[in-house]
């Protein structure tokens, strides 16, 4: 690996660039010195938080340490809002935090109907991390002046860990990398089998910390100078002659075995292939480690998620092409996915089309790709979490218009030549290869492609953030809607109670009721009286019920469906007042009394 | 020094001669540790782990020098927590094959084999063997709620004839489906209802409905098996699998070790799956699938060959069927860690003859408990059976309940008295498997001069062993390295023909690959080959 100097020199000049920005955010928002940041002199936008007591800048990247801050802040500023706690450790070592928001002051934050966000797990797709963090922060921000995020604080609790994988999010912005690289985390495996661990990475020749392309000058080569951008380069057609070859990704064969660049930090494996659902090993499933749960930052969310039951929603961002993904990622799963909880899926997911313009709802095998073992199918399959993946950037975005992905495409040309001033690109410079000899270097930067352009990010998160929280008010809302009593004669009285759920969430997806994932819910009834009989009633009119012979005061019930209710009737012998209690995993805890 | 290892040697000795029954953990440790003490040269001990139940997973790892570079069989025993078999044919194959370590057979077996020994994988589980309950148990420490209704252990076993032994119940009952054996009527058999027989009793383990939901002894303690924990067709949400492939602690260190010794070329575990007894069949559809669901062909062939040899060493017949059920270690190391992946039970009750002078006959039914009982007679086995005894039981008022039944345990291992020759077989297999074991050579090495200063160098590299140096699954795998053909220059010479660095997915068994290259310069210059599996050969070549 070559370029290595250069690279270490950069974090930590890039830690102190951020730790004065940090000290300067500080200074401004306490108003001392910046006239532009006094409440008197600002006025609101609609929907974005006017004086944000914790200021961020959401049009560019922050690594671990930058992300680590913010996170310090939020909790620090709002501690009734945000508390934060590391869920566990990277291989690295660095922590994988937390933010959980709810409205701590009322109820319970753990048994609340709780969303968890995660983003980032692929460490090149990185502004996952943003869209969660920015999410943390809009909710602690807006919750002073929004009445409807008080109710929804109030009512549900949301896990948000912005990045999932912090070691190689570092290494993507602090050393050399493309657009696409690395993707992996950081554990070193031996790519080629050859007994030797990344002995032949990308190199970094011209030194700018980013990985792009090499060209020679050859007569006989079948590319050519776009003449429409200089920086581009077409293919020549079959009656054409060329002037250059492509020599493919920066690097040189570091080890002589007579291939470049084939075993490096980029790609050692692939974390959103380590999931406890269908996982396949690397022979099937290409980038699987050695089991569910290998990788460490995985296993922490896995512990995380088991500890917390109350998740019924989950989302994780990646990048890029505007999509709204759910599972299964597997043809052999088609099964775990059936019509009622599709509907739930369909239903939240054609609100995010509509929020999230360029944006499309799409099932991972049959659109995508087929993949074994990722992370939505664990928490759907697995764990019976109603989730998406989020392919963050779309080029639609560029010029509000299809477009394409293709960085030879002339749509990204144009809109870093007008919109961003060329900034995105490394022009084509000469460089002395030692197996090549004279070549050329330059391309897109990696921050352009996958990662959104700074002034398009914020407004991004917010609408992925919409999303999330539309997901998230639709995780169930429970209510004892009905307590009536009805006199038996002999001293009996039939109480019968309603319970709804206002949402579309049922209290156990279909994947949950069909292997009994999660517990079922319980409806208690506390009297002074003695309970004889308890009972599901499944019709009310038609008088049909199922008695429940052990433990009648404890109803349980499989599921509580969303947009819908059940109802449950005990016979009790003396006593008046009632209370009738629920306790669902996923759905919360209600009661009330008559 | 001399006088200690003598001591510890008799001490050995002493406490193997008066072992009258299986080890129990900490006897299987003391095994190991005073094993590790007296050959400190060819033994390392450690523990991987522990388990829930706070129970360490020992790894006895058997060889000499550099024990990572030499191609290395793991042994691993305690697949299930009721075979003590199979721990007892771990400890008992490190111990046998110890003994004969000053041969220069077993001298010469160690210089070029590694054995990595997992004796017990079930330590939980087997404990249960030796409590003041006998019960059969696979599951760990673990607490689990194997009935997913929301409460954990709320229905185990009950011993309601209080004779420390977990039998059975049988239930007079109309909607029966168990009727008594023909030939021996303490033994209870399905009737076949498609043949017109009518059932006359419910079959159950001892206990009571404690949690009164309709199942017996469906959720007690005991939680994850090993033998259902592992990776390949785990069958997550079933009792005893785990809610994930690989949740435990166990199966964890044992995958974590596995998966970074890339030396190991066959897995040996000991359990009640069996593909050494008959091999698996090849099949076209399965070894095609996407998931691949077979041996591919020329594994199935080391599997046939390796069958053989089992057989012929053992001389073991009438072994039952066995079906891999999902999560288990056979399947495993196979599929997943792509290595040559043998299982066997050790031992099953032979096929019992009947005894003329009890006038006994041939049983019209074949039912494995109605053998046992026969074989046990005869072998002067007893105190396993417990005859049925009419009880009082509280969830079938006013029916007829009886306790009784064979013996938990007694079905898959023989009386430890019979145990000795079982390990000295295996230990004999073990030690033949390692002659098979593929082995890389350099052969015909040649240097030709071309020219002022031009050298050719040829040459072939062979896999000597019976084996190929991967499985054939196992050329897919990246937990195995490529066997590698490397030339390696100093200063003085330069490469002009040829590739420096040869990587190759296999060498067959009997194969060979030959090499060359034209080089420039003099002076000595160094080729390796070979692979982790098959071992490192070097040359030097002087120009």
């Amino acid at each position: 690996m070559k370029g290595m100097k250069a690279d270490i020199k950069k974090p930590k000049h890039m830690k102190q660039f951020i730790l004065k920005i940090f000290t300067s955010i500080l200074v401004l928002s306490s108003g001392m010195y910046v006239q532009a940041q006094q409440p008197n002199q600002v006025f609101k936008a609609a929907g974005s938080p006017v004086n944000p007591k914790v200021t961020v800048t959401w049009n560019r990247y922050y690594d671990h340490a930058g992300i680590s801050e913010i996170c310090k802040k939020i909790a620090a500023a709002y501690p009734d809002l945000a508390k934060l706690q590391s869920i566990g450790k990277s291989y690295e070592g660095r922590d994988l935090w937390c933010l959980t928001i709810t409205d701590f002051k009322k109820g319970n934050a753990d048994t609340k109907p709780g969303m968890y966000i995660d983003g980032n797990i692929h460490s090149n797709e990185i502004q996952g991390a943003e869209f969660a963090l920015y999410t943390a922060w809009y909710l602690t921000e807006s919750f002073g002046d929004t009445k409807f995020i008080q109710e929804l604080l109030e009512d549900k609790v949301f896990y948000i860990v912005p990045t999932i994988n912090p070691d190689a999010r570092d290494s993507y912005m602090h050393k050399p990398n493309t657009g696409s690289s690395p993707r992996s985390g950081v554990i070193p495996v031996d790519n080629d089998g050859d007994g030797l661990v990344n002995e032949d990475s990308y190199d970094d020749i011209n030194k700018d910390g980013h990985i792009t392309m090499m060209r020679r000058k050859n007569p006989n080569g079948r590319w050519k100078v776009d003449p429409k951008d200089p920086r581009n380069m077409i293919q020549v057609g079959p009656d054409e002659k060329g002037d250059y070859e492509l020599l493919g990704i920066e690097g040189i064969d570091n080890d002589g075995d007579g291939r470049v660049n084939e075993d490096g930090y980029t790609f050692e494996y692939d974390p959103n292939r380590d999931w406890g659902w269908g996982w396949q090993p690397n022979y099937i499933q290409n980038g699987a480690y050695k089991y569910p749960f290998s990788l460490p930052e995985n296993r922490a969310v896995m512990e995380f998620v088991m500890k917390h039951p109350n998740i019924a929603a989950a989302q994780s961002f990646h990048n890029a092409g505007g999509m709204i993904l759910r599972g299964p990622g597997g043809q052999e799963d088609v099964g775990t996915y059936n019509a009622q909880d599709i509907a739930v899926y369909d239903a939240i997911a054609k609100k995010g089309e509509e929020l999230i313009p360029g944006y499309k709802y799409l099932v991972v095998y049959k659109d995508l790709y087929s993949a074994y073992g990722g992370e939505l199918d664990w928490f759907y399959a697995g764990r019976g979490i109603y989730t998406y993946s989020n392919e963050l950037w779309t080029p639609f975005l560029m010029y509000m218009r299809d477009a394409t992905r293709d960085p030879f495409d002339n749509a990204s040309f144009s809109f870093d030549r007008y919109l961003l001033f060329q900034d995105a690109f490394v022009p084509w410079a000469e460089y002395d290869h030692p197996q090549y000899g004279k070549i050329e270097v330059g391309g897109m930067k990696k921050n352009f492609g996958r990662a959104h352009p700074g002034f398009l990010l914020e407004s991004d998160a917010h609408r992925n953030m919409a999303f999330s929280i539309y997901h998230g008010f639709h995780t169930p809302k429970l209510e004892v809607f009905e307590i009536t009593e009805k006199d038996l004669g002999d001293g009996l009285k039939e109480v019968t109670a309603v319970i709804t759920n206002s949402r579309l969430m049922p209290t156990h997806s279909s994947q949950d009721v069909k292997n009994k994932i999660e517990r079922p819910d319980y409806i208690t009834l506390t009297t002074s009286g003695k309970i004889i009989s308890g009972m599901v009633v499944e019709n009310r009119d038609l008088n049909l019920s199922t008695e429940q012979e052990q433990n009648p005061a404890t109803i349980e019930v499989a599921n509580i469906p969303g947009l819908g209710s059940v109802t449950v009737k005990w016979i009790v012998q003396g006593g008046g007042k009632y209370t009738v209690s629920v306790d669902s995993k996923k759905g919360g805890t209600v009661s009330a009394s008559k | 020094m001399r006088k200690f290892m003598m001591t510890t040697l008799v001490c050995w000795a002493a406490a193997s001669v008066y072992a009258q029954d299986y080890s129990n953990a900490a006897e299987q440790a003391n095994r190991l540790n005073a094993l590790n003490k007296a050959y400190p040269q060819l033994t390392t001990l450690k523990s991987v782990t522990k388990t829930n139940g706070g129970k360490d997973i020992w790894l006895l790892t058997i060889g000499t020098g550099k024990t990572e570079t030499k191609p290395a069989i793991a042994v691993i025993g305690g697949v299930e927590g009721n075979h003590l078999l199979g721990t007892e044919l771990a400890i008992g194959f490190a111990e046998q094959l110890l003994k004969g370590a000053a041969s220069d057979s077993i001298r010469a077996l160690l210089n070029k084999t590694t054995y990595y020994v997992f004796p017990n994988m079930s330590p939980d589980a087997m404990e249960q063997y030796f409590s003041k309950l006998r019960a059969d148990r696979t599951g760990n420490a673990t607490s689990t709620d194997d009935d997913r209704d929301g409460k954990q252990n709320e229905d185990g076993w009950d011993d309601l004839d209080g004779n420390g032994k977990i039998t059975f119940l049988r239930v007079e009952s109309l909607t029966g489906d168990y009727k008594l054996h023909p030939d021996d009527a303490r033994v209870l058999i399905k009737a076949d209802f498609s043949k017109g027989e009518k059932g006359k009793y419910k079959l159950l383990t001892e206990g009571i409905d404690n949690d009164k939901d309709g199942d017996f002894n469906e959720d007690g303690e005991g939680g994850i098996a090993f033998n259902k924990n592992l990776t390949y067709n785990h069958k997550t949400f079933a009792a005893g699998a785990g809610e994930f492939p690989a949740s435990e602690k166990e199966t964890r260190a044992m995958l974590d070790f596995l998966y970074d010794a890339f030396n190991v070329y066959a897995v040996v575990s000991f359990g009640t799956h069996n593909n050494l007894s008959s091999p698996i069949a090849y099949n076209p559809q399965a070894a095609a699938q996407r998931i691949v669901a077979g041996l591919l062909e020329p594994d199935a062939k080391v599997n046939s060959m390796v069958s053989d040899l089992y057989n012929k060493v053992t001389a073991a017949k009438d072994a039952p069927r066995s079906t891999s059920a999902g999560g288990d270690v056979l399947a495993w190391g196979y599929f997943h860690y792509g290595r040559y992946s043998f299982s066997t039970p050790g031992w099953w009750v032979p096929k019992a003859k009947p005894d003329t002078a009890k006038k006994e006959k041939a049983f019209t039914v074949e039912d494995p408990i109605a053998n046992y009982l026969r074989w046990a007679a005869q072998q002067g086995i007893s105190n396993t059976f417990t005859e049925w005894k009419t009880i009082q039981h509280p969830d079938f008022p006013g029916q007829k309940v009886e306790v009784g039944g064979i013996d938990p345990y007694v079905l898959n291992n023989p009386p430890y008295k019979m145990v000795e020759p079982v390990v000295k077989k295996h230990t004999e297999f073990l030690v033949k498997l390692a002659a098979q074991q593929p082995e890389i050579d350099i052969i015909n090495l040649k240097t030709e001069k071309l020219a002022n200063g031009l050298t050719r160098i040829s040459l072939e590299v062979v896999n000597k062993g019976g084996m190929s140096t991967h499985s054939k699954l196992g050329e897919r795998n990246y937990f195995l390295k490529k066997v590698k053909v490397a030339l390696q220059t100093n200063g003085k010479q330069e490469v002009i023909g040829g590739k420096k660095i040869h990587l190759l997915n296999s060498i067959d068994a009997n194969g060979a690959s030959s090499f060359s290259w034209v080089v420039k310069g003099t002076g000595k210059l160094t080729i390796e080959a070979g692979c982790p599996t098959a071992g490192i050969k070097t040359m030097e070549v002087n120009l």
